[in-house]
C-alpha cells in the first residue's frame, strides 16, 4: 500500500492532536498552528485526491491490526477526498476573513480555545467524511455537536448562550434518535462497518425478513441527521445559532458542520442501505415534501427578516430544502445535483457571512436594513462580494448557482412523479430568494449622504479583502467550469458502490 | 471570432471600468470632471459600434467560447436576424449615448449610469450573437441585472420600487422561459439555434400535447420582457422613471431582446409544430387584447413619458401578432416594424426628454405652444409620430402594411379579418394620443400669449441625434427594399 494512504488517518490525527497542542501555546501561536494545519490537511487531501483519481479505485485502510468485522476502518474515494479538500478551502477562507474581528468578539484569554474548538470540528468534520465504521461515525457527530456548540458560546452575549443550548438540545436529540437507529441496526445485522451492514441488509431485504424494524432504523438515522442539518420543520436553532456567533463561526457552522451530516447521510444511503433499497422506501418521499416546504418557508422567513445575518441564515434553510429535494427525488442525477449543490451553498454562504460582516461594520455595527444603506460604497470588497454571493443564490448564469439549479431541474424532468413539483417550487424559490437578496443589494448601492459612518479602504483590510476575492474566485470556477466536478462527483459516487 | 468577443467584452470591460475608475458622488454631488468622463465614453461608444460593425461585416462561421457543462456550449454566430436587431441596438445606443452627454448635465451619478449603459451594449451585442438557446438565456438574465440600475438612476422610492417591480417581474419571465429550456433540451437534439424546428420526430409523437404546453409557457416568459399581456405592468411603471435617454434605449431596444427571444424560441419549435394550434390561436388573442388595450391606456395617459411607455406596449405587440400569424408576409411586416418602433419610439423619448431638459414639463396639457418653443425637436416628434400611426412615406407603414397583408393572407378564421381591424383601431388611438402634442404646440389657440416665447432649442449634442434618427424612420419607409431585402435573407435564411 503506498504512502499516499496514510493521508486520511494523518489527516484527522493530525488535527485532533493540534487541538490539544493549542491548549497549551498562547493565542498567537494557536493561531499559525490552526492555519498551518488547516493547510497541510488540505495539502494532503489534494495529493490523495490525485491519487485517486489516477488508480481510479477506492481503498479501505485499517485502523489497528484487525481484519474486516472485528476491526475499525477508514475509507478513502475521490468523493471523500474532494470534500475533504472543499472543506479545508472553505474553513481557511473562513478564518482568514473572520480574524480581523476576533479580538472584538472573543475575550483575549479565550483566543487559543477558539482555536482548539475549531482544530476539533475539522477533525471530526474529516473523521465523518473517512470513516467507513458506524459507531466512530457516532462518536465524532458527537464531537462534532460538542465543538460546534463551543464555536456558538465564545461569543459571549445574552443570545449566544440561549443560541447555544437550543441548539445542544436539538442537536443532541438529533444524535440521541442516530443512537437508536444504529442500535436497532446493529441488533438486525450484527455488524457496525458499513460494507458488512450493508451486505446483511440486502441478505434480509431479499429474504423478506425483519422489514419494520429495518424501516424504522433507517428511518430514525434519517431523521436525527434531518434535525442535526437543520432540514425544514427542525430548523427553529438555526437563525440564532448562525446569527450572533462570531463571523467564522457563522460562516463555518452554515457552511461545513450542518453539510457533514448531510455527507454521512449519503455515506449511510450509499454504503449503508444501498442505494436502491433506500429508494423503494416511502421515507424519500417525506425528505421530498420536507425539502419542497424548507424552500418556501425558509425564504418566506427571510423575507420577514430584518436583520442581514438572521436573513442569510434563513436563507440556509431554504438551501438545505435544496439538498434535500435532490435525495427526495431518488435518482443518481438527483443526487449528484445534490452533491454539487453542498459545495456551491457552501462556497455561497460562507461568502455572504464573511461579507456581510464588512457592511455591518461600516455601519456602526447595526444589522438592520435601514442602516446598511449605502454600506457597499463604504466598503466596496464587501458590496461586490455581497453582490456576486447574492446573484449566485439567486441563480444567474456564470456563478455556481445557476449550475445547481440547472442540475436540479434536469433531474427533476427525468422522474415522471416528481417533475411538476419540483420545477414550481424551484420557480416560486428562485423568485423569493430575488425577492431578498435583491433588496438586500439594492439597499446597499442606494446611496446615504447623511449617513454618520465612516469608510473603510483597502489598505486597512488587506486579508479581509483577499479572503473575499478567493470566495469569489470559487463561486465563478463552480459556475463556470462545472463539467469537471460534476464528473468528479459522478466518479465519486460511483466508488461508493 | 476576435471579432465578436471583442464586440461583447470590450463595453463590459470599459463599463466596468467606469464604474470602477469614477467613485459614485453622494447625491447632491456631481462628477467633478464631466468633460473627461464625457470623452472617454463616447469613445468607448464609437470604438464598439465600430467593433459591432466590422464584426457584421465579416463573413464567420460559429464558434464555442467554453462549455457550461458538458452538453452546454457558450456559442456565438452570426446571422441575419441577429444582424437586424445588432444593426437597431447599434445606432439607438450610439444616439441615444450622444444625447445623454448634455441630458445628464441636470442628472447626478453620471459615471454610474454611464457604466451601466456600455455594460448594457455588450450584453445586447452578445444577445444578438448568441447562437443557442442556453447563451442566450445567459445574456438576458444579465440584461435584466444590468438594465436595472438606470431604472434605479433617480434612487427616489418611486425609482426602486419600479425597478424592483422590473426585476421580478423579468424574473418571473426568464424562469417560466428557463422551465422550457429544460425540456427543449431534452427533446432535441442541440439546442442551436435554427428556423426549421429542431424537436426530435419522436418527440413530438410522442407528447406533442405537453410540448405545445412548454411552447406556450415559453412564450408567456418570454413576453414578459416585451411587455405581452397579461404580463405588461412592469413596463409603464419602469421606463418612464429611468433618465430620458435611458427610457429610449429601455424601450426601443432592449424589450426587443423580448421579440428576438420569441422569434429564437419560434424557430427552435417550428412554426409548422405550432400553426393551427390552440397555442397560436391563444397567443394571438393576447396580442391583440394586448394592442388595444396598450393604446387606449396610452390615451387616458397624462404624463407624457408614460403615455410613450404604453404607446410601446402597444407597439410591441403588433410585432408579436405579426410572428403570431406565422407567415412570410407578417413576419416581414413583424421585422420591420421592430426597426421602425425602434427608430420611432427612440426619436419620442428623446425628444420627450429635451422638453423635460430644456422647460422640465413632463404633462401633455402642459405642452401647449412647444413647437413655438423647440420647432425642431417637435418637427421631429411629429414625424416620428407620423410614422407610428403609420402615414406613408414613413416605415410604420411598411412594416403596417405588410402586418395587415400578412394577416389577410394566413386564412385562419376570424382573426385574419379581425386582426387588421383592432390594428387599425389602434392606430386611430395611436394619432389619438400623439397628434394632439403636435396640434396644441404648433397652434396654441388665440388665447395664447406670444411674448411668454422664448427660444429653448436644445443644443447640437441633443438635435442631431434625434435628427438622424427621424431621418432612417423615414428611409425605411421612402427605400423598404433595402430592410425588406434584408429580412427576406432572414426569413429564407
Amino acid at each position: 500500500m503506498p504512502f499516499v494512504c496514510n493521508f486520511p488517518f494523518f489527516s484527522i490525527l493530525l488535527s485532533l492532536f493540534s487541538g490539544t497542542v493549542c491548549s497549551m501555546l498562547p493565542a498567537k501561536a494557536a493561531k499559525v498552528v490552526n492555519r498551518t494545519v488547516i493547510l497541510a490537511v488540505g495539502l494532503m487531501s489534494s495529493v490523495l485526491l490525485v491519487y485517486l483519481l489516477s488508480t481510479g479505485e477506492a481503498f479501505i485502510y485499517w485502523m489497528g491490526h484487525f481484519p474486516a468485522p472485528w476491526g475499525n476502518e477508514i475509507r478513502a474515494g475521490v468523493l471523500e477526498a474532494g470534500m475533504a479538500l472543499f472543506f479545508c478551502i472553505i474553513m481557511y477562507l473562513s478564518m482568514a476573513g473572520g480574524a480581523h474581528k476576533l479580538p472584538g468578539e472573543v475575550v483575549e484569554s479565550k483566543h487559543n480555545l477558539y482555536y482548539i474548538l475549531v482544530n476539533l470540528l475539522l477533525s471530526s468534520l474529516l473523521a465523518l467524511v473517512y470513516t467507513n465504521d458506524m459507531f466512530t461515525a457516532y462518536v465524532f457527530v458527537e464531537i462534532n455537536t460538542i465543538s460546534a456548540c463551543g464555536l456558538i458560546m465564545i461569543r459571549q452575549v445574552g443570545r449566544t448562550i440561549e443560541a447555544a443550548v437550543r441548539y445542544m438540545i436539538m442537536s443532541l436529540l438529533g444524535s440521541g434518535l442516530l443512537l437508536f437507529g444504529l442500535c436497532i441496526m446493529y441488533d438486525l445485522t450484527g455488524h457496525l462497518l458499513m460494507s458488512n451492514i450493508k451486505e446483511s441488509v440486502g441478505l434480509l431485504m431479499a429474504n423478506g425478513e425483519y422489514q419494520i424494524p429495518l424501516i424504522v432504523s433507517v428511518a430514525l438515522m434519517c431523521i436525527g441527521l434531518c434535525i442535526k442539518s437543520a432540514l425544514f420543520p427542525f430548523h427553529a436553532w438555526l437563525p440564532d445559532a448562525y446569527g450572533y456567533s462570531t463571523v467564522s463561526s457563522a460562516a463555518i457552522l452554515s457552511s461545513l458542520v450542518s453539510k457533514g451530516y448531510i455527507f454521512l447521510l449519503i455515506k449511510i444511503i450509499y454504503r449503508v442501505i444501498g442505494f436502491d433499497i433506500f429508494n423503494s422506501t416511502r421515507i424519500i418521499d417525506v425528505l421530498f415534501v420536507f425539502g419542497l416546504m424548507g424552500m418556501i418557508f425558509g425564504s418566506i422567513s427571510a423575507i420577514k427578516e430584518n436583520d442581514i445575518r438572521r436573513m442569510i441564515a434563513f436563507s440556509s434553510v431554504a438551501q438545505i430544502g435544496y439538498i434535500y429535494m435532490g435525495f427526495g427525488m431518488g435518482t443518481q442525477a438527483g443526487m449528484v445535483a445534490s452533491i454539487f449543490h453542498i459545495l456551491s451553498h457552501a462556497a455561497t454562504k460562507s461568502l455572504l457571512f464573511i461579507a456581510a460582516i464588512g457592511l455591518t461594520d461600516v455601519s456602526g455595527g447595526s444589522r438592520k436594513f435601514f442602516d446598511l444603506t449605502g454600506a457597499a460604497y463604504r466598503n466596496k470588497w464587501a458590496g461586490a462580494a455581497f453582490t456576486v454571493g447574492s446573484l449566485s443564490m439567486v441563480g444567474i448564469p456564470l456563478f455556481s448557482g445557476f449550475i445547481s439549479k440547472l442540475l436540479f431541474a434536469q433531474a427533476a424532468v427525468q422522474v415522471e412523479g416528481k417533475m411538476l413539483a419540483s420545477l414550481i417550487v424551484l420557480g416560486i424559490s428562485t423568485v423569493l430568494n430575488a425577492v431578498y437578496f435583491m433588496k438586500t443589494v439594492i439597499r446597499i448601492y442606494t446611496s446615504a449622504p447623511d449617513a454618520p459612518y465612516k469608510g473603510i479602504t483597502f489598505r486597512d483590510m488587506k486579508a479581509y479583502a483577499v479572503a473575499l476575492v478567493f470566495f469569489i474566485l470559487l463561486n465563478v470556477i463552480l459556475g463556470v467550469s462545472s463539467q469537471p466536478i460534476v464528473d468528479m462527483i459522478g466518479q465519486g459516487l460511483a466508488m461508493f458502490a | 471570432m476576435y471579432l465578436i468577443l471583442s464586440s461583447i467584452f470590450f463595453p463590459i470591460l470599459a463599463g466596468m471600468f467606469l464604474l470602477i475608475r469614477y467613485r459614485t458622488p453622494l447625491s447632491g454631488e456631481k462628477n467633478a470632471d464631466r468633460k473627461a468622463l464625457t470623452t472617454l465614453t463616447g469613445s468607448f461608444l464609437i470604438v464598439t459600434a465600430a467593433l459591432v460593425v466590422a464584426s457584421l461585416l465579416t463573413v464567420e462561421e460559429g464558434f464555442t467560447l467554453f462549455y457550461l457543462t458538458k452538453t452546454l456550449p457558450i456559442y456565438f454566430r452570426i446571422d441575419s436576424i441577429g444582424t437586424i436587431f445588432s444593426l437597431l441596438a447599434v445606432i439607438v445606443l450610439l444616439c441615444a449615448g450622444f444625447f445623454s452627454f448634455e441630458y445628464m448635465k441636470h442628472e447626478e451619478r453620471e459615471s454610474r449610469y454611464y457604466g451601466f449603459y456600455l455594460l448594457i451594449f455588450g450584453v445586447l451585442n452578445a444577445l444578438c450573437f448568441a447562437g443557442n438557446l442556453i447563451t442566450f438565456y445567459l445574456f438576458f438574465e444579465l440584461l435584466t441585472l444590468s438594465s436595472m440600475p438606470l431604472v434605479l438612476h433617480s434612487g427616489s422610492r418611486e425609482a426602486v420600487m419600479a425597478g424592483l417591480k422590473y426585476l421580478f417581474y423579468s424574473l418571473c419571465g426568464a424562469y417560466a422561459a428557463l422551465f422550457g429550456i429544460y425540456f427543449l433540451y431534452r427533446n432535441c437534439d442541440s439546442l442551436t439555434f435554427t428556423a426549421e424546428g429542431a424537436l426530435r420526430a419522436s418527440a413530438v409523437t410522442e407528447h406533442g400535447g405537453f410540448l405545445m404546453v412548454v411552447a406556450f409557457v415559453m412564450l408567456l416568459g418570454f413576453g414578459v420582457k416585451a411587455g405581452m399581456f397579461p404580463m405588461h405592468a412592469w413596463l409603464p411603471t419602469a421606463h418612464p422613471v429611468a433618465p430620458a435617454p435611458a427610457s429610449a434605449v429601455l424601450s426601443a431596444v432592449i424589450v426587443k431582446a423580448g421579440v428576438l427571444a420569441i422569434i429564437r424560441v419560434l424557430g427552435m419549435f417550428g412554426t409548422d409544430f405550432l400553426r393551427g394550434t390552440w397555442v397560436q390561436t391563444t397567443w394571438i388573442v393576447l396580442t391583440l387584447i394586448t394592442v388595444f388595450m396598450g393604446s387606449l391606456l396610452a390615451y387616458r395617459e397624462p404624463v407624457l413619458k408614460k403615455r410613450l411607455a404604453y404607446s410601446t406596449v402597444s407597439q410591441l405587440s403588433y410585432i408579436l401578432f405579426g410572428l403570431a400569424m406565422m407567415n412570410g408576409s407578417s413576419y416581414t411586416g413583424a421585422l420591420c416594424h421592430v426597426l421602425a418602433h425602434g427608430f420611432v419610439k427612440a426619436v419620442l423619448f428623446l425628444c420627450a426628454g429635451a422638453i423635460i431638459y430644456r422647460t422640465g414639463k413632463t404633462r401633455v396639457e402642459e405642452m401647449r405652444g412647444i413647437g413655438k418653443e423647440m420647432p425642431l425637436t417637435m418637427w421631429c416628434f411629429t414625424i416620428a409620430s407620423l410614422g407610428l400611426i403609420g402615414i406613408p412615406p414613413t416605415g410604420g407603414f411598411v412594416s403596417k402594411w405588410y402586418l395587415a397583408v400578412g394577416s389577410l393572407e394566413s386564412g385562419i378564421p376570424v382573426f385574419d379579418v379581425l386582426g387588421p381591424v383592432i390594428l387599425l383601431v389602434s392606430a386611430l388611438l395611436t394619432a389619438g394620443y400623439l397628434l394632439p402634442l403636435t396640434i396644441h404646440g404648433f397652434f396654441p389657440g388665440a388665447d395664447y400669449d406670444y411674448n411668454m416665447l422664448q427660444k429653448k432649442e436644445p443644443c447640437k449634442w441633443m438635435t442631431v441625434p434625434v435628427l438622424i434618427l427621424t431621418i432612417l424612420s423615414v428611409i425605411i419607409g421612402l427605400f423598404p427594399d433595402i430592410v425588406i431585402n434584408l429580412i427576406r435573407m432572414a426569413v429564407t435564411g
